[in-house]
């Protein structure tokens, strides 16, 4: 199929092959392009921050940005889309502080502690969760994020209850300003720790069959994939990374309360930032993570602290899901291909459109063996033919 | 010892058969104590009127659908209720009635889906090594997409998504592959180049199980045919046998 793109393409190539491989070259180049930018800016942005304000949103962003790529291992790999991640979150957050309160454990040494004591966690409810799939696995997440709260807000002799718990800060000695500056930096090495690790798991074996749990997850499983235990998997690396990020927020922050740990709200921005970016991409999350963050701190400073936010927050996610499924990034991308060389369609026809389109001629099955056959010589200059009827599973 | 089963016309060695296979969804009894012995290294098709229960079977025997009660068994092992996985790994290949691919992953990355790794290491290593991609390709050639490699699976046309299913199967090195309706929904010339594909194939030794509704096809490519009404086989034999039986015929056409 020559198109008009090969002309672009190197002369030596075949046509065919040529454009897509050029194509994927491109879009490696602009990922690389954007993470050099992205480093520099994260490398000058603490310096030229005018004030502490400012410093703390950065700071604010980055762990969203921690959030979302993390939630991502789950949701855009197998998709399984998880409301209640806000609970490895807590469950990081807190592990972290209660390490450091009754163990009185060097503050990094608690916060690695509590990431494993989440991964451990995560096993059995992941096990269980995973069960079902779709609208119930949603269930399922937004139910544990609740009961958790329930919970440490009601076990206020380990937890603090609604009174809360302050984390003590790991460098007491640290003025405000370069407090942040010093956080600002440790997110930014665990974003980059994951932005490598999802790089990793996306080129790898692992990823593609996760990818595949994604698009088809029985098609998956008769292929020979053990989705169980990829799936597993991939909840513990997400559920984890979401626990770290929780810790280093609470060594950071120094104040903890269920209330905000354990919210459906702060799940709901993961899925929100991780969809608006784009799940299949490496810097989706990351990209979410920076136009909400920043949104988020513009609706506080012109509207106070109303519930004003939680409005725009859902209209968001309401036209992002109706208009960009696919998120921001392969928007922009399908918008710089459009300026440039037109590449003619390789589709013939999809089974969907075909689907529809004999419907509409009414073409029907039959089952006795000349049906079959007359119903066939009757549409023999057909591209095909529909199925009699659904695959019953 | 496929080839020598192939060979010998009236020995018949089996490595998948079920005993007393039930399978109840509500009031229905989709496959009802059915008792198959396929016939190994020969194509076998499974026939039967809509509704009788074929694509119920396929999906107890390849772990799809966990059976109510009896049992298969594919090369003396039981296999009964194992994870679809465990019976792809133990060799059993199969297609879907309304054709399954991956719709937004690359012609090429949806063959390599079905390649077979085990260990942290080598999961973790990059998919697309040098050797698996070129036994891919050859895949794709042999089906006839390889000039679409890169394209999306859902850009494909309902036939060229049918061979690239095939070609999905094939990279598992199956020794038996189910297809259900493989000529389903498929143009003419399609249907002949799939049955020499089927031919070729179980010239090398690949046992296949067929359920197809295309009688042409069914009568040249098989070589033992098994019909199915209401979830159990009622007769069984060559395709001329079959034909005449007064039993199918009554199944079928209700005379
Ligand atoms: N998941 C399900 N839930 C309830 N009933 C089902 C389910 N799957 C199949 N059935 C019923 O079981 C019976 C057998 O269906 P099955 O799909 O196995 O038949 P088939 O022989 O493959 O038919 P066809 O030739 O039309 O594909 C039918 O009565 C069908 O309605
Ligand atoms: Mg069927």
């Amino acid at each position: 199929m020559p198109n008009a793109s090969s002309t672009l393409a190197a002369p030596e190539r075949a046509a065919t092959a040529a454009t897509p491989t050029d194509r994927s070259r491109r879009r490696k180049i602009a990922t690389v392009v954007a993470l050099i930018v992205a480093a520099v800016v994260v490398g000058i942005f603490p310096a030229a921050a005018p004030n502490a304000y400012i410093l703390s949103a950065g700071v604010v962003i980055l762990s969203y940005a921690c959030t979302a790529t993390s939630w991502n291992f789950m949701g855009g790999f197998t998709g399984y889309i998880s409301l209640g991640h806000a609970a490895w979150f807590g469950l990081g957050a807190y592990g972290t502080g209660i390490l450091v309160r009754d163990l009185g454990l060097p503050s990094f040494v608690a916060w690695a502690l509590a990431g494993v004591v989440v991964a451990i966690i995560t096993v059995p409810i992941g096990i269980a969760a995973l069960r079902v799939r779709g609208a119930s696995f949603v269930i399922v997440s937004i139910a544990f994020v609740l009961i958790l709260l329930l919970v440490f807000q009601g076990w206020g002799s380990f937890t603090g209850g609604s009174n809360g718990l302050v984390v003590p800060r790991p460098f007491p000695d640290l003025m405000r300003p370069v407090h942040h500056q010093v956080f600002f930096y440790l997110f930014a090495a665990l974003l980059a720790a994951m932005l490598v690790l999802w790089w990793a798991i996306n080129r790898s074996r692992f990823g593609i069959g996760l990818k595949a749990i994604r698009e088809d997850e029985d098609k998956a499983e008769a292929l020979g994939i053990p989705t169980r235990n990829y799936k597993l998997v991939a909840y513990i690396i997400s559920a984890t990374f979401t626990g770290l990020a929780g810790g280093m927020y609470a060594l950071w922050f120094g104040d903890l309360d269920p209330i905000f740990q354990f919210s459906i709200l702060l799940g709901s921005y993961m899925v929100l930032m991780a969809l608006l970016g784009g799940i299949r991409h490496l810097l989706g999350p990351l990209v979410g993570a920076i136009i909400v963050g920043i949104g988020l701190e513009v609706f506080k400073l012109q509207f106070g602290d109303t519930q004003f936010h939680l409005v725009a927050t859902g209209l968001l996610l309401a036209l992002v899901v109706l208009f960009m499924p696919d998120g921001i990034i392969p928007a922009l991308q399908a918008g710089i291909k459009r300026f440039g060389p037109q590449s003619s369609s390789i589709r013939e026809m999809t089974a969907g459109e075909l689907a529809e389109r004999n419907r509409a001629a009414g073409v029907s099955g039959a089952s006795v063996f000349a049906g079959r056959k007359a119903e066939r010589e009757g549409v023999e200059n057909e591209d095909a033919t529909t199925p009699t009827e659904e695959e019953k599973r | 010892m496929t080839a020598t089963a192939a060979s010998g016309a009236t020995t018949t060695v089996s490595n998948l058969s079920t005993r007393g296979l039930t399978k109840v969804f509500g009031g229905v009894r989709a496959v009802d104590g059915a008792d198959v012995t396929f016939h190994e290294g020969k194509i076998n098709a499974l026939i039967g009127p809509n509704g009788s229960g074929k694509t119920t079977f396929f999906n107890c025997v390849t772990g799809m659908i966990k059976p109510d009660s009896g049992t298969v068994t594919f090369k003396d092992r039981d296999i009964t209720g194992k994870a679809p996985h465990a019976i792809a790994h133990a060799g059993i290949g199969r297609s879907f009635q309304l054709c399954r691919i991956f719709p937004r992953m690359s012609v090429l990355d949806n063959v390599l889906v079905a390649v077979r790794r085990t260990g942290i290491r080598s999961l973790l290593a990059p998919a697309r090594t040098e050797a698996e991609v070129t036994k891919a390709r050859q895949l794709l050639v042999r089906v006839g997409i390889d000039h679409l490699e890169n394209a999306e699976a859902r850009d494909l046309s309902y036939g060229q998504q049918k061979l690239l299913e095939l070609a999905g199967v094939l990279m598992g090195d199956p020794d038996t592959i189910m297809l259900d309706e493989p000529a389903g929904g498929v143009n003419p010339s399609l249907i002949g180049r799939i049955g020499s594909l089927v031919q070729e194939l179980n010239a090398e030794g690949t046992t296949f199980l067929i359920v197809e509704h295309n009688m042409d096809l069914v009568m040249s490519l098989s070589h033992h045919v098994i019909v199915f009404d209401r979830g159990r086989p009622i007769a069984e034999g060559t395709p001329d046998i079959v034909q005449s039986d007064p039993r199918v015929l009554e199944a079928y056409l209700g005379v």
